[in-house]
């Protein structure tokens, strides 16, 4: 298996001083779901942003299906990310004065590129929003509007998705709704998914996790289950609780 | 609630300094015309009249642009904050509560802005009464006063002005979600205002068809009325405007698209046409004029009437250019949010700047064909009345110069301030 998303030796400090990442070296291959846990505060959104080329690193490498990121300018970056790479936020950003087809095809059309429709629909039409193309995100449920920032991040067909902390606003079902998806994606399509989240539950839908602790890796878990995961983060605690 | 206001006063500042200028030169003006009144007490009558008539007609065209100004901004500082608003909602602040906090915060600035302003109106009132004195309206041997009336009038006009537009604001706000505003109360406003200027046009073309300058009066103030009428009619122009330039504007990709789809910023248009539409209508009525007076013996104070008018629209253009770039920086910044999101969803810095410049050429198209529209009210029946021909014998260098100077503005006030805000990583941009 080929590694989609290789990191190396990443530094993160903010302005503030405050150091994100401290060296963190991890590989994602091709066709993997990999969920990233860790306490909050410890690195989780800040490495997300700069394996997706939303942020820059202070330190280290990013690569992204062979490419490197982190050697471009901030513009080569964003015309890079908007076709190869998908992200999926918390709070979802779409645009609010768009509909939902409009937001989905925009990375394509900031890209120049014109949006095939009919794989537009047929996209929201997996996700069970073929009914709601014309709708402004504001009528939208927060699932739903999960779902179209999902479409958006398919839509232009990249080699990795990135999901921070996706259903952390979700109710029960839609977030297992939107689980259910992402595996789907990476099992059904061959796609690759990195996923935040802090719900042990949540991250036993991928297939391994990795683990982050004050900006480093803490280790990794293969095929998880919610209770395996759970022991790990209560350790982590632990360890983290004992450094400090 | 009135605490929340300080506090808010103090933290971001930024979002006050619009409503502040607005209000301190709107102060600074009045102050300035009403002191002539304070100057007139105990005077010879022609001295007084002069003193009067000044005040009443430069002082009234302030009034009405700077009600104008200070609403215009108000509801723009009060609506960019819906989304505080809201919050303070959700956390059990009730209606009349955040009514407060608006109308407290709007009073405070209007408060500040007001005393800040006596020393520019103290001065302005002496260059205005030193200007009389040139042109031999007002006695020599009359000083300059500064008193009650002047201070009255720049207190309360600002205080008032600013109360009732904190109000009408604050109701629409409070309201249950956020209501649409309401376009039947403002179009009807839109009709009177264009009302007046017709009236004004006809009475100038036929009552002072012949009385040689005297015609400027009510010129000058149809072209005005006409201006403040189609300002009104913002949203609908850039409408129409955005309809018109659509396919042009597609062409640029997707930042056309964007562009196209956008918030409409119609709070801009309103100072660009204004400043157009009187700009426009003076510099050829007065061009009109200089090319009818040649070889004609003229009354003595057709000198000191066309330094008036120019002192008074030199001032109100000044006014509204102020106005137009501070709506602009105020409406630019406030999208950080929204150009953060295009920027998460693929967009280069560029296009967003790209998206940015097209919307002003929108704004600057609607303004500056609207404006040209209004000056027309000023132009056409001064023409048949002064020159006794309705379209001038003039080149349309002035109006480019003009036009030019509208784009100028507005290029620099958006693109400069999309730059800023476009700055650092969109990231953090998204959550601020
Ligand atoms: N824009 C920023 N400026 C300064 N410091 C920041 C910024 N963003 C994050 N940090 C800091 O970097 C550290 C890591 O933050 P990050 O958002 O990556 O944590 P996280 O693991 O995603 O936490 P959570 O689970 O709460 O979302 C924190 O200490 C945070 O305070
Ligand atoms: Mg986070």
């Amino acid at each position: 298996m080929t590694d989609i998303v290789s990191l190396e030796s990443l530094y993160k400090t903010y302005d503030g001083g405050v150091t994100a990442l401290d060296g963190v070296t991890a590989t994602f291959p091709a066709g993997s779901f990999t969920a990233v846990m860790g306490p909050s505060g410890s690195g989780k959104s800040t490495l997300l942003q700069c394996a997706a080329g939303l942020d820059r690193p202070t330190g280290g490498r990013v690569f992204i299906d062979g490419a490197e990121l982190t050697a471009t300018s901030d513009t080569a970056m964003t015309k890079f990310r908007r076709t190869r790479v998908g992200f999926v936020f918390q709070d979802y950003n779409l645009l609010p004065a768009l509909t939902v087809e409009q937001n989905v095809v925009l990375p394509l059309r900031l890209a120049g590129r014109r949006a095939d429709r009919l794989r537009v629909r047929e996209i929201l039409d997996r996700l069970g929003l073929g009914d709601r193309l014309g709708e402004l995100p504001e009528r939208l449920s927060g699932g739903q509007r999960q779902r179209v920032a999902i479409a958006r991040a398919l839509v232009a067909e990249p080699a990795v998705i990135f999901a921070d902390e996706p259903t952390g606003a979700l109710d029960l079902r839609s977030a297992r709704e939107v689980l259910t998806l992402l595996r789907s994606i990476v099992h059904e399509h061959g796609r690759t998914v990195v996923m935040v989240t802090h719900d042990p539950v949540a991250a036993a839908y991928a297939d391994s996790v990795l683990f982050l602790a004050d900006g480093r890796l803490a280790g990794s878990l293969r095929a998880p289950t919610a209770d395996a995961v759970a022991e790990r983060l209560a350790h982590l605690g632990d360890r983290v609780g004992v450094a400090a | 609630m009135i605490a929340v206001a300080l506090r808010n006063l103090r933290h971001r500042p930024g979002g006050f300094i619009a409503t502040f200028l607005s209000a301190f030169l709107g102060a600074a003006l009045i102050m300035a015309f009403a002191s002539l009144i304070d100057t007139a007490t105990g005077v010879d009558a022609a001295s007084n009249e002069s003193l009067v008539t000044t005040a009443g007609v430069g002082g009234g065209w302030c009034l009405v642009i700077v009600a104008f100004a200070v609403t215009s901004t108000l509801t723009l500082a009060v609506r960019q904050r819906d989304q505080q608003i809201a919050l303070l909602r959700s956390v059990g602040a009730t209606g009349p509560q955040v009514r407060r906090m608006i109308v407290g915060e709007a009073l405070l600035v209007a408060l500040l802005a007001a005393a800040v302003a006596v020393p520019v109106g103290w001065l302005l009132g002496r260059v205005l009464v030193k200007l009389l004195h040139n042109t031999g309206q007002v006695a020599s041997t009359i000083d300059p006063a500064f008193g009650v009336t002047a201070l009255s009038a720049g207190f309360g006009v600002t205080l008032l002005g600013s109360l009732a537009a904190a109000f009408a604001t604050a109701r629409r706000t409070s309201a249950h979600g956020r209501k649409k505003q309401r376009p039947l109360l403002r179009r009807i406003g839109a009709g009177l205002f264009l009302l007046i200027g017709t009236n004004c046009a006809i009475l100038t073309a036929t009552l002072m068809d012949g009385k040689g300058i005297d015609a400027m009066q009510t010129a000058g103030q149809a072209g005005i009325w006409a201006s403040i009428g189609l300002a009104l009619l913002a949203p609908e122009l850039l409408r129409l405007v955005t309809a018109a330039l659509g396919p042009v504007v597609r062409l640029f990709g997707a930042p056309g698209e964007l562009a196209l789809r956008g918030p409409r910023l119609s709070a801009a248009v309103m100072p660009v046409l204004l400043f157009t539409g009187i700009a426009t209508g003076t510099v050829y009525m007065q061009g009109i004029e200089d090319r009818a007076a040649v070889g004609q013996i003229e009354p003595d104070y057709a000198q000191d009437i066309q330094t008036l008018n120019y002192v008074v629209v030199g001032m109100i253009t000044l006014f509204v250019a102020i106005m137009l770039v501070n709506t602009l920086i105020a409406a630019t910044t406030h999208r950080r949010r929204e150009f953060a999101q295009q920027r998460l969803a693929g967009a280069t810095r560029g296009q967003v700047t790209a998206m940015v410049a097209l919307e002003g050429v929108l704004i600057t198209a609607t303004g500056v064909l609207g404006g040209l529209l209004a000056s027309l009210f000023t132009i056409l029946p001064f023409g048949s009345a002064r020159a006794d021909r309705i379209w001038p014998d003039a080149s349309p260098a002035a109006f480019g110069i003009v036009a030019a100077i509208a784009v100028v503005l507005t290029a620099s006030a958006v693109v400069q301030t999309t730059r800023r805000t476009l700055h650092g990583p969109a990231t953090t941009a998204v959550r601020a």
